[in-house]
């Protein structure tokens, strides 16, 4: 009975989280509070389209950056020219599926560490370009001005919506014999070409997708700070932090970005009032000690406490492999 | 094994726990809460520590007093102050949190012009006066915002300033006429209304100058060699700069390093800043700066700041930066007591008439015009050997003459 | 533009290429011998910087005398770095994953010690010479140029010796050439591994110093630095220093007459988009350009 229902309660308990969040608005929250959880819900999404590309299929992207800012400014602009925002949330998705085509056509014939040096390549430009174009303002960045008055708890059900979105679009290809075909591309790329897949393609694919959930991240926070600049949503640190979320939650897990975009939102932001600038230097040290300690991230530790309790309870001695040794994790191909 | 009854309460607890996040917090009474969110971690940490020392005398001399006036009851000040690290995001979030969370009856922030656009949005959202003695572009000032107020006249009155002044030495005869001119102005809003206030005088006064390079740069670049290469070749008389503290340092010494040498140099609202004379020594001599402040203004009360100053922090202010602050509050403190009331929209109903008469600024009398910037004189000051800094212009404000062409 | 500022601008490309040459040689070794993209290498050039700051802020030396200092101080910082950190990685003759994130980490780390120590405000050296320059007719070149230009080019000949004619130079280049082979031969393949690292670092370190004398620095200081080092690499190839030269000469000529035609804030932009272009177009740098030609003839 005990481990089913432990089950049960671990099935169900993304449900019950999610039902609290959308019955939070009727509690009277601070508006503070809903800043906070909306910021976290954004950097979520973030995280787990970067996952799908870097977590799943092993493509390590130092450039989503440019999805995000694509998605900020398209939306931007179409809230801009007056259309709906909804409508201009989907603009945004289109144009960084279209830069992820453009950027993964010849990035992706390069492998490894090639690719993500070039991600940071086309990153960058990226933001110079964007500093240098007129229309959207340049340098200056570019103001979004809604007609409709601003409606803190409608920007925080979007965010919570899109969450569970990616979650289930998360774990649906996770799940999915597509998946399976992006993980062994991982492992090996040429093997998995040998057995049938089409690495180039597929990797375009989960590029695209991963492209659309950032790039709408980016859309939900350009309309709820109301002014974006290259500086800010093109930055090669955005791309970092869009990076570490899913790593420090737990890379190529679904939940991994969650447990990442929590510490990113919530804690990041009382670091960062009462120790600025040394949030950064914590990520680091976070960073190092997952390599080369806990390369499944946060949620691998987690998994850890849990076996150890279990062990603990039953006495049966986990039949496991020891997670220690290098090479076995999730990050060199491993299934958790 | 585990009772299905505790399964139910552990669900029921964790959509409680998530769903009890929202806690309306209780605000105080008994003190005005003022935000102010300045960088004193990151490039503008200068510039952001001067502004909140500039805020915080104002605060400390009305507290001081007994504080505001708010109907009948005397409150103090009480300061919620958020370092934004010099980051936009940061600065935009972090002034949603003091007027959100923290409850701010008003806020003073964003120096310098990138901090204070990305601020100026939670002012009208939350209906809560904003004032900022940072930043100036109109770009802020132009958007239909009620709660926005700038303690700095417009960048583009900055331009027009200077060139005003340089066509006054053409007229005294120190520059001949038809002068080339190389603009080299940062890549912000701020360098674009410098830029449009220079060639909007040249433009009404055609024949005294040319100009032959108009380029712009990034912000916190560490290296200009590109750029001072261009400058070189486009064989300029003038170079005219518009630049932050940093990039202002790093771009005169690559200047010097380069070899350049022109009759006229200036950095926009930088020259007198006591980082650049330690860093750069004898060759910040006779660099031009267009400022809304200077310690030489003759005014009693810029003698009685400077002072006070000096005493509260150990040494004179640097800049325009701490004296334009410190009005900001000042002028924050007397509309609140003119409005009689804590609320967002009286306060600012009483900005938007404030006039603060003892004002330290040129002109001496601070007040907001219709789009929320006041706009007040610029002085041009320019720095002597040995650590000397006159002010210039305009004639019957000036400490010194101007040395044009450099030697 | 007149023939003088042509000439004022090749000169320019010239000096500007010792530097970069020296700056990415640090980079290549690690790469060549560890299959290790060094990320860190932004931090070790910028911990250069500060090195000779404070060389000439406490001992009041030239820092030409704090760039020498950094190679053995650098050397031995390198060393620990790979005995507490590196090793710990999965040995792989191709780049993992791993090794990218560790020193992406170690560059945070970092980056972000020296924003607590120093703050974010530039730092600068300046002797009476920064501001000299010397002139030849109509050119100007500053003076520390030329020191620096001097200094990078008799460090990369002493890396060029110890690369061709002793024992850690043949097994550099055995690891290089094939990992598999060399451990067969007997190359000491963790030991090379810890010198090289040394080496590297110690010429980060060395080339940051350098760039101090140059320009003014934060501990942003190393990240335009790190691409450069980046194209170099794939520019010039692995096999040699001289590789690493002709890389470093192609960069500062593409980005020094670029930028005269190019609006002045694109110049960040240059180098990474000769990265992109370069990696799409030719994935083995020049080098493999001339390795296929030799094949065919």
């Amino acid at each position: 009975m005990a481990p089913s229902g432990a089950r049960r309660f671990g099935f169900l308990l993304p449900w019950a989280l999610f039902l609290g969040l959308l019955l939070l608005p009727l509690g009277d929250p601070s508006a503070n509070t809903v800043r906070l959880l909306f910021t976290t819900a954004v950097w979520i999404v973030s995280g787990i389209g970067w996952n799908l590309v870097g977590g799943l299929t092993g493509q390590v992207s130092f450039g989503f950056a440019v999805f995000y800012g694509l998605g900020a400014y398209v939306t931007a602009l179409m809230i801009n020219a007056g259309r709906s925002p909804y409508f201009a949330f989907l603009g945004g998705i289109a144009i960084a599926v279209l830069a992820s085509f453009l950027v993964g056509m010849p990035t992706f014939r390069l492998r490894g560490p090639y690719f993500a040096i070039a991600t940071i390549g086309v990153g960058e430009a990226t933001r110079v370009i964007m500093n240098n174009l007129d229309i959207t303002g340049g340098a200056s960045g570019y103001r979004v001005v809604e007609k409709r008055a601003f409606n803190q708890i409608e920007h925080y059900y979007c965010a919570i919506v899109l969450m569970a979105i990616a979650l289930v679009v998360s774990s649906l290809i996770v799940r999915s014999k597509f998946g399976l075909a992006l993980r062994a591309i991982k492992q090996d790329e040429d093997a998995a070409a040998a057995l049938g897949v089409n690495p180039f393609l597929s990797k375009l694919w989960i590029h695209a997708v991963g492209a659309a959930l950032t790039g709408v991240a980016g859309g939900l926070y350009a309309r709820y700070h109301a002014f974006i600049y290259p500086g800010d949503v093109f930055a090669f640190q955005t791309s970092i932090y869009i990076l570490l979320i899913p790593v420090i939650g737990g890379i190529g897990t679904v939940w991994g970005p969650v447990l990442g975009g929590i510490i990113f939102g919530v804690v990041e932001e009382e670091l960062v009032v009462k120790f600025p600038n040394f949030h950064l230097l914590l990520y680091g040290s976070i960073l190092i000690l997952i390599v080369l300690l806990e390369p499944d991230g946060l949620l691998g530790l987690l998994h850890r406490l849990r076996r150890l309790f279990r062990r603990k309870r039953d006495d049966s001695g986990g039949t496991e492999p020891d997670q220690v040794l290098w090479g076995r994790s999730r990050l060199e191909g491993r299934e958790l | 094994m585990v009772s299905s009854s505790l399964h139910i309460r552990r669900w029921i607890l964790s959509v409680l726990l998530i769903a009890s996040f929202g806690i309306v917090t209780a605000s105080a009474q008994n003190s005005i809460v003022v935000g102010v969110v300045m960088p004193t971690t990151g490039r503008e940490a200068k510039p952001g520590l001067y502004q909140k020392e500039g805020i915080e005398l104002a605060i400390k001399q009305i507290n001081a007093k007994g504080g505001i006036t708010v109907k009948g009851k005397k409150l103090q000040v009480k300061e919620v102050f958020y370092d934004d690290g010099s980051d936009s995001a940061k600065s935009a979030s972090l002034c949603e949190r003091v007027m959100s969370s923290d409850k701010a009856t008003a806020v003073l922030g964003g120096y310098s012009t990138a901090l204070g656009e990305a601020e100026s949005v939670m002012p009208d959202r939350y209906k809560i006066p904003w004032i900022t003695p940072g930043a100036a572009a109109t770009s802020i000032f132009s958007r239909g915002y009620k709660y926005t107020f700038g303690a700095l006249s417009p960048i583009l009155l900055l331009g027009e300033t200077t060139a005003e002044f340089l066509g006054s030495m053409v007229d005294q005869g120190k520059l001949k006429k038809g002068l080339k001119i190389a603009l080299v102005v940062e890549n912000t809003d701020h360098g674009a209304d410098y830029v449009n206030g220079i060639q909007g005088w040249i433009s009404k006064h055609p024949g005294y100058f040319t100009v032959v390079l108009n380029e712009k740069f990034e912000l916190g670049g560490t290296d200009f060699s590109g750029l001072l290469q261009k400058v070189k070749t486009a064989h300029a008389d003038i170079f005219l700069s518009d630049a932050h503290l940093q990039d202002y340092i790093t771009m005169q010494r690559q200047y010097l390093q380069a070899g350049l040498h022109h009759q006229v140099v200036s950095y926009g609202a930088r020259g007198p800043e006591s980082d650049a004379r330690k860093a750069l020594g004898a060759g910040t001599d006779y660099i031009l700066a267009a400022l809304w402040w200077s310690d030489k203004l003759p005014y009693p009360q810029a003698k009685k700041f400077v002072d006070e100053y000096k005493a509260e922090y150990g040494r004179p202010p640097d800049s325009w930066y701490a004296a334009i602050a410190y009005d900001a509050m000042r002028i924050l403190a007397q509309a609140i007591e003119a409005a009689g009331s804590t609320d967002g929209t009286a306060i600012r109903n009483a900005l938007a008439k404030a006039q603060l008469k003892n004002s330290l600024v040129p002109g001496q009398v601070l007040k907001f015009g219709s789009n929320g910037q006041t706009d007040y004189p610029f002085l041009v000051t320019q720095n002597k050997p040995g650590d000397k800094v006159d002010i210039v212009y305009p004639k019957d404000a000036a400490t010194g003459s101007p040395i044009v062409p450099r030697p | 533009m007149t023939a003088s500022d042509y000439l004022d601008l090749i000169i320019k490309s010239l000096l500007l290429a010792g530097i970069y040459a020296a700056m990415a040689v640090g980079m290549t070794v690690i790469y060549g011998v560890m299959k290790i993209v060094n990320l860190a290498h932004a931090g070790f050039l910028m911990l250069g910087a500060y090195f000779a700051y404070e060389v000439f802020n406490r001992f009041h030396l030239d820092p030409i005398l704090g760039a020498v200092l950094a190679l053995p101080a650098f050397f031995l910082f390198g060393v620990a770095i790979h005995w507490l950190l590196v090793r710990w990685l999965p040995h792989s003759s191709t780049p993992t994953l791993s090794s990218l994130l560790l020193t992406f980490g170690l560059w945070l780390v970092l980056q972000n010690v020296a924003y607590k120590w120093y703050g974010n405000e530039d730092y600068s050296i300046s002797t009476p010479r920064t501001f000299s320059s010397i002139q030849f007719g109509q050119i100007s070149v500053a003076t520390v140029s030329l020191i620096v230009f001097a200094a990078a080019v008799v460090s990369l000949i002493v890396l060029q010796i110890i690369f061709n004619w002793s024992w850690f130079g043949r097994s550099m280049r055995s690891l290089i050439q094939n990992p598999y082979a060399a451990q067969i031969v007997g190359v000491d393949d963790q030991k090379t591994a810890r010198l090289t690292f040394g080496l590297g670092t110690a010429f980060a370190g060395f080339a940051g110093a350098l760039l101090a004398m140059l320009y003014s620095f934060n501990p942003d200081f190393g990240r335009p630095f790190l691409l450069r080092s980046f194209v170099i690499i794939v520019l010039g190839g692995l096999e040699s220093v001289s590789g690493v030269a002709v890389g470093a000469l192609v960069l500062a000529l593409v980005e020094t007459f670029s930028v005269q035609v190019l609006p002045a804030s694109y110049q960040q932009a240059i180098a990474f988009a000769l990265l992109v272009v370069v990696l799409v177009v030719m994935p083995k740098g020049i080098a493999g350009l001339w390795q296929r030609k030799l094949k065919v003839s």
